[in-house]
């Protein structure tokens, strides 16, 4: 048996597919590539597909990561190849490398998440309103936000899972770059932060114009940041 | 609620851009809208001669399982000069949206709106789709009424089952295809498309002009604002009524503004006469004569999100001969044309390869009676094992036979078995040529139990002609009697599960061109009654009770058998806010009841007043190969519950499909 990682982006209009339908077209565009997928035992066989992090609708990811086993050795650039000609307008492959079969799963070691944001100022803010609102919120200890779960609406503190914040104007534009924690160690939200820094210094923000892009996917090990297709 | 024509004036760049950077985001299942999918063709409209954007009165994922759309989608794609592009209804939360914000309905591949195609071809599928038609219009910023658009307009199309009566669409409607779309649809988009070069030529020379003299509207202004009288046509509408001609000269094509129906002073309707010479009194159907090499897409689209068929549909024969008497689809896909064994089996090779899908379901109206059946699925399980594509039944006959075949391509899961004995004693099932006797239902379901299954649906109608309370007993009676035989195998098999049984009735619609189109509905109080009835009468435990709305039904029955005068009640009805009928939560039928008020129309007319045989009915100018003659026959060994045979196997029953459509039963095989 064979495992795969691939590394892959899911831009325009693939960004709109939901967990579900992306799972779902890596399934069928294999398929079509006719790479020779291992499948799980049972009366229901599936094949062994796992993704690193679940992506909200609507964000363009520019570095995602998926773990396949396969049923025969394969050449990964040729993997790589076939399975690009197989996906819709939307999904570059970025790079396919072998992994060991006791690789750990991406979910529990992904704990970074590189998020870039954008959405359209209602009213104009200065550079020196926002450096002062950015350098305001860093040195506070707690960041509460509301978040809507399955039992309700719960309070959480998202400050410690903020790594960097850097925010910037651009054309009535406001533009953030943060760090932020993923994984199983617990999930801060892109436009939690936003938000934070919205309340913090009364931007005037037009949140229906937001646009978010996740730009990196990482292990963290102590200050390093390593991509997960080197960590193994 | 609806805006003014003229503040639809978005390009494709400015609908793009309000999609991505506003609208999806805040929509539901936003891959309803965004086209993209696998094998969807996107081409450059520079290099097509005609444009036309297939709209399914329905969202995304309803009309997205539709065979038909995959079918024509392809065949138009396939030909390099035309383009074909999607639209389905957007939902409700989308319209909202898209009015706020002056998006115009557009087609998902180019995003171009509806207005810059050349023609905009709706399928009917169902009658309680109409109020969609309507409103799919008024978002693209298109005229409703026929009369109302010239030839800056696309041209407003209709096919599909519900087409052997398009009445109550008359004035929305331009053409009319009549029968299986492949046969005709190159044609007429050939037709438009050349009309569209001389036209563009004539101009050419008449003004000098060196501009592609586009009579198609850009869209930046509405039609009513343009200059009149350019062109060698002049007045626009008469270009249109000169394109419309050249169309109504096509075999199957239907130019309903070619003729007038007239009522006598009752107020029913008399007749249907021609108004243009190139009018033809009847317009007979176009059926496919060679099913087996007739084109079948090898590289269909992929959706993202589930649909409801979300699997490889392949398609082994069209047809059903076995004439039941209330079944429409069985009237219009006459007669059997089976395809191939070794066709099918080269078909789902390269579908697979095509779609990546894990499943591939063999459709049609009935496909255990494909003569080739099993040699076929188990070609089908041996040639995909390895890659774990499994095979499925969409529908099973009530036959021990179905069920060997559901356990060949059950992969495991024991899911449920689903059967339609339809009326529950054999007097009525005779009635409606029901070939289906008790002994096969319990046989069947026997098999079924004894094989591991312990779902069982049934379904049935009621409101059939001839029905008794006997017959509303007797589905009672074989529920209960098939929950005993399958508690009798569980508990023989030491099975610790208990079986459950549903039964759903639906109630009996009168459908024209089948032999019963001039039966009365059975009226609403009395089915509801029936249905409560039937509620407390199925008290054991095993056993669940489902119905449809009787409301629905009786609208149903309304539009099904309507004429021209019904169009104003639709446009009403769609104006007070209809839309999405076929969807319980958004149905208000309240509305529908003002609607028919305000203009004046009882609607009762429509769905419980008898048809004599000698009334002139609105669609018996369009032909679709079953005789008249026949269809009265069948009605008459209806009331004294005789039986017609099958065809296909028998000996023919002279319905006149294969003599006036040039065709015939087509079987690849022995059955076995
Ligand atoms: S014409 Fe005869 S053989 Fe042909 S479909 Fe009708 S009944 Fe069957």
């Amino acid at each position: 048996m064979t495992k795969i990682r691939i590394a892959f982006s899911k831009e325009d209009p693939v960004r709109w597919l939901s967990h579900l339908d992306t799972q779902k077209l890596f399934e069928r565009a294999l398929r079509r590539a006719d790479i020779p997928l291992a499948f799980s035992e049972g009366f229901n066989p599936h094949p062994k597909i796992a993704f690193a992090s679940a992506l909200a609708v609507g964000v363009v990811s520019l570095s995602e990561y998926v773990d396949i086993e396969l049923a025969a050795e394969v050449d990964p650039d040729v993997v790589g190849e076939k399975l690009q000609k197989a996906m819709p307008e939307g999904v570059r492959i970025l790079g396919v490398t072998i992994i060991p079969h006791n690789a750990a799963a991406l979910m529990a070691v992904i704990n970074r998440a590189d998020y870039r944001l954008r959405a359209a100022l209602t009213a104009p803010v200065t550079e020196e309103h926002l450096a002062a609102t950015v350098e305001k919120a860093l040195q506070q200890t707690s960041w509460l936000v509301e978040r809507d779960g399955k039992r309700g609406v719960s309070t959480k503190d998202i400050r410690a899972g903020v790594f960097r914040l850097q925010a910037s104007l651009h054309d009535q534009m406001l533009l953030i770059e943060t760090l932020v924690q993923t994984g199983s160690e617990g999930n801060v939200r892109p436009d939690e932060v936003l938000r934070v820094l919205m309340e913090q210094g009364n931007l005037p923000v037009d949140q229906e114009s937001l646009r978010i892009i996740r730009v990196g996917l990482y292990i963290a090990k102590g200050d390093q940041l390593r991509s997960p297709m080197e960590e193994l | 609620m609806h805006l003014q024509k003229n503040t639809w004036q978005h390009t494709e760049q400015e609908i793009s851009q309000l999609l991505e950077e506003r609208i999806l985001a805040q929509v539901t299942k936003p891959t309803r809208y965004t086209g993209g999918e696998f094998n969807q063709v996107r081409k450059n409209w520079d290099d097509v001669d005609v444009t036309m954007a297939f709209a399914f009165p329905d969202v995304y994922e309803v009309g997205m399982s539709h065979l038909g759309l995959r079918i024509l989608y392809h065949l138009v794609n396939d030909q390099p000069r035309m383009a074909m592009e999607r639209v389905f209804a957007p939902w409700t939360d989308m319209e909202a949206k898209m009015r706020q914000a002056g998006v115009p309905l557009f087609a998902l591949e180019s995003r171009k709106p509806l207005k810059d195609f050349d023609v905009l071809g709706f399928t009917l599928q169902y009658e309680m789709a109409y109020s969609n038609i309507l409103n799919m219009l008024d978002l693209a910023g298109i005229p409703l009424e026929a009369g109302e658009r010239d030839l800056t307009m696309p041209l407003v199309i209709a096919g599909g089952p519900c087409a052997m009566n398009p009445e109550p669409l008359a004035p929305f409607l331009d053409a009319v295809i009549l029968g299986e779309g492949e046969e005709v649809l190159l044609e007429f988009l050939q037709t438009v498309a050349d009309f569209r070069r001389e036209q563009a030529e004539a101009q050419h020379t008449a003004t000098g002009s060196v501009q592609p003299a586009g009579i198609r509207n850009t869209g930046t202004q509405p039609a009513s604002t343009q200059p009149a009288g350019t062109g060698v046509y002049g007045d626009r509408l008469q270009a249109k009524r000169e394109l419309l001609a050249r169309l109504a000269r096509i075999p199957g094509v239907y130019v309903p503004s070619f003729y007038e129906a007239n009522y006598d002073a009752q107020g029913r309707f008399r007749e249907l006469t021609p108004t243009h010479p190139d009018a033809p009194a009847r317009i007979l159907k176009r059926v496919v004569r060679d099913f087996d090499s007739a084109y079948f897409p090898e590289e269909p689209l992929v959706p993202y999100m589930q649909v409801v068929h979300d699997r490889i549909m392949l398609e082994v024969l069209r047809g059903c001969t076995r004439a039941c008497r209330f079944c429409q689809a069985g009237s219009n896909y006459r007669p059997v044309r089976e395809r191939s064994t070794e066709r099918l089996l080269a078909q789902a090779e390269k579908l697979v390869q095509a779609t990546g899908y894990d499943e591939i379901a063999l459709t049609s109206l009935s496909t255990a009676d494909h003569s080739c059946v099993s040699p076929l699925i188990r070609n089908l399980i041996a040639q995909n094992k390895d890659k774990k594509v499994g095979v499925s039944l969409p529908s099973l006959r009530v036959d021990a036979f179905s069920v060997d075949l559901a356990k060949e391509v059950q992969k495991v899961r024991k899911t449920g078995l689903t059967f339609a004995p339809e009326a529950g004693t054999q007097r009525l099932r005779d009635v409606i040529n029901k070939g289906v006797t008790e002994e096969d239902l319990m046989n069947t379901v026997t098999s079924a139990f004894e094989n591991g299954w312990s779902t069982i649906k049934l379904y049935f109608m009621i409101g059939l002609p001839t029905e008794t309370e006997e017959d509303l007993e007797g589905i009672a009676r074989l529920a209960e009697a098939v929950a005993n035989r399958g508690s009798a195998i569980l508990r023989q098999k030491g099975i610790k599960k208990g079986v459950k049984i549903t039964v759903s009735t639906s109630s009996f619609v009168p459908k024209p061109q089948t032999p019963f189109q001039w039966e009365p509905q059975m009226a609403r109080a009395e089915l509801e009654a029936k249905q409560e009835w039937l509620k407390k009468r199925l008290r054991d435990r095993r056993i669940q009770y489902s119905w449809h709305d009787a409301r629905l039904s009786f609208l149903e029955a309304i539009f099904a058998k309507g004429d021209r005068r019904l169009a104003a009640v639709l446009k009403r009805a769609w104006a007070s806010g209809c839309s999405f009928d076929g969807w319980s939560d958004l149905f208000q039928f309240e509305k529908w009841q003002a609607a028919f008020e305000a203009e004046g129309i009882n609607p009762d007319d429509y769905a419980y007043r008898p048809i004599a045989y000698d009334e002139p009915l609105p669609w018996e100018h369009l032909d679709i190969g079953v005789q008249r003659s026949y269809l009265i026959g069948e009605h008459e060994k209806a009331l004294t519950a005789t039986l017609t045979a099958d065809c296909r196997t028998g000996s023919c029953s002279g319905c006149g499909v294969c003599s006036t459509l040039s065709v015939s039963n087509d079987l690849r095989g022995k059955k076995g």
